[in-house]
């Protein structure tokens, strides 16, 4: 946290040097700070932060594909004429524990490929989905908590390797 | 370039949401028809803001566009899933081509609680078939 | 040219809307076609703002994208808690 702090401050010192307050100016200093704390990163004790911010980048990535594809196919099923969906409703028991870790999953299942968040348990161990494209009730729940599940955990709780 | 960018991102937006509309119309169910309506809508939308900010290309232009795509980001999820709660519950019937369906019983149907599994597992041992 | 194809496909969009609105089966259904109507003409506000040249129009989608959440919103609610005419218990 303490090293996001610095590489505010190292942003909002690059503008009022460059002397261009511009939002653009101001993420390209936020860019060049966060190399610079990169680059002299054992001069720090370790800390979780350039393990945060490279598994979110990532995340952002792998999460902007799979919503293309979800749209893919919801177009491909939308535009044949003959509905050959599998649908189900599926109870899928959640990993994740807070709330903020639960709602976060839950808005992402709803946003990729034909999986739709219904409910939460009210104990907060099952999440209850409506999937589109489910011949294997098995494989969706086995993609679910590999893919978006196991990514989306890690990016906080995975600890720094150094 | 900015504007011919713009105009293709804007109507790429306009096809998605004119698929996500055309898959409200003719999906069998109230869920597959959800399926359709949060996905590519909110992707639509997301386009056709993103066309609007590059065909003005002014910053408070693109402030407000990225706002409206972060708010519907976070809100068209919570949307569909307190309708799909309600729909459920209120006993909206699923597509005949459903294969199964694992919320069945799980609703307390007095106090609008859901029960996870193992609750729903005790209350059938005592012989009391939930809803 | 692209922009009238653009409007056209949003106007297309609109009336498939109505006709969830119009042929429900159920109360959910006809919120499911409102819910998709309401960001339909968000987009659409978008799109007349870049044909008239007036930014100002993109306020509006913004506020209209923030009511129309409440909307779907408060229709589940109501759902839920009790309006259930089509129900016949």
């Amino acid at each position: 946290m303490n090293l996001f702090l610095a590489n505010i401050l190292l942003a909002l010192l690059w503008v009022s040097l460059s002397g261009v307050f511009s939002p653009a100016n101001l993420l390209f200093g936020f860019l060049i700070g966060y190399l610079a704390l990169f680059v002299s990163r054992r001069a720090f004790a370790p800390s979780n932060y350039f393990g945060v911010v490279e598994r979110l980048v990532r995340f952002i990535f792998f999460f902007a594909y799979e919503l293309f594809l979800a749209n893919l196919r919801v177009a491909y099923e939308v535009l044949t004429p003959r509905h050959n969906m599998h649908s189900r409703v599926i109870a899928l028991p959640l990993r994740a524990r807070t709330d903020f870790e639960i709602t976060a999953l839950a808005i992402l299942i709803s946003l990729t490929p034909g999986t739709l968040s219904l409910d939460v348990s009210a104990d907060k161990r099952v999440l209850f989905i409506h999937a589109m494209f489910a011949e294997d009730e098995e494989e969706v729940r086995k993609d679910i908590q590999n893919n978006l599940e196991a990514r989306l955990l890690a990016i906080w709780r995975q600890q720094p390797s150094q | 370039m900015a504007q011919n960018l713009s105009a293709f991102l804007m109507f790429l937006g306009a096809l998605l949401m004119f698929i996500a509309a055309l898959g409200v119309a003719r999906m069998p169910d109230l869920f597959t028809r959800m399926h359709s309506s949060t996905k590519s809508a909110t992707l639509g939308v997301g386009l056709i803001m993103m066309g609007a900010a590059f065909h003005f290309g002014e910053v408070g232009m693109t402030m407000r566009a990225v706002a409206i795509i972060v708010f519907l980001f976070l809100t068209a999820p919570v949307a569909a899933h307190m309708l799909g709660r309600a729909a459920y519950f209120a006993g909206v019937p699923l597509w005949e081509g459903t294969l199964s369906d694992a919320l069945r019983g799980h609703y307390d149907r007095r106090t609008h609680r859901l029960l996870s599994d193992e609750t729903v597992q005790e209350q059938l041992t005592e012989g009391d078939t939930a809803s | 040219m692209i922009l009238w194809l653009t409007i056209g496909f949003l106007v297309a969009a609109v009336l498939l809307c109505l006709f969830r609105v119009a042929r429900g089966p159920s109360l959910p259904d006809r919120v499911v076609g409102l819910d998709l109507l309401s960001s339909v003409t968000v987009g659409f506000i978008a799109v007349y703002a870049v044909v008239s040249g007036e930014m100002i129009y993109i306020d509006v989608a913004t506020v209209l994208a923030l009511i129309a959440f409440l909307g779907t919103v408060a229709f589940a609610y109501f759902i839920e808690k009790g309006g259930m005419p089509w129900r016949k218990t």
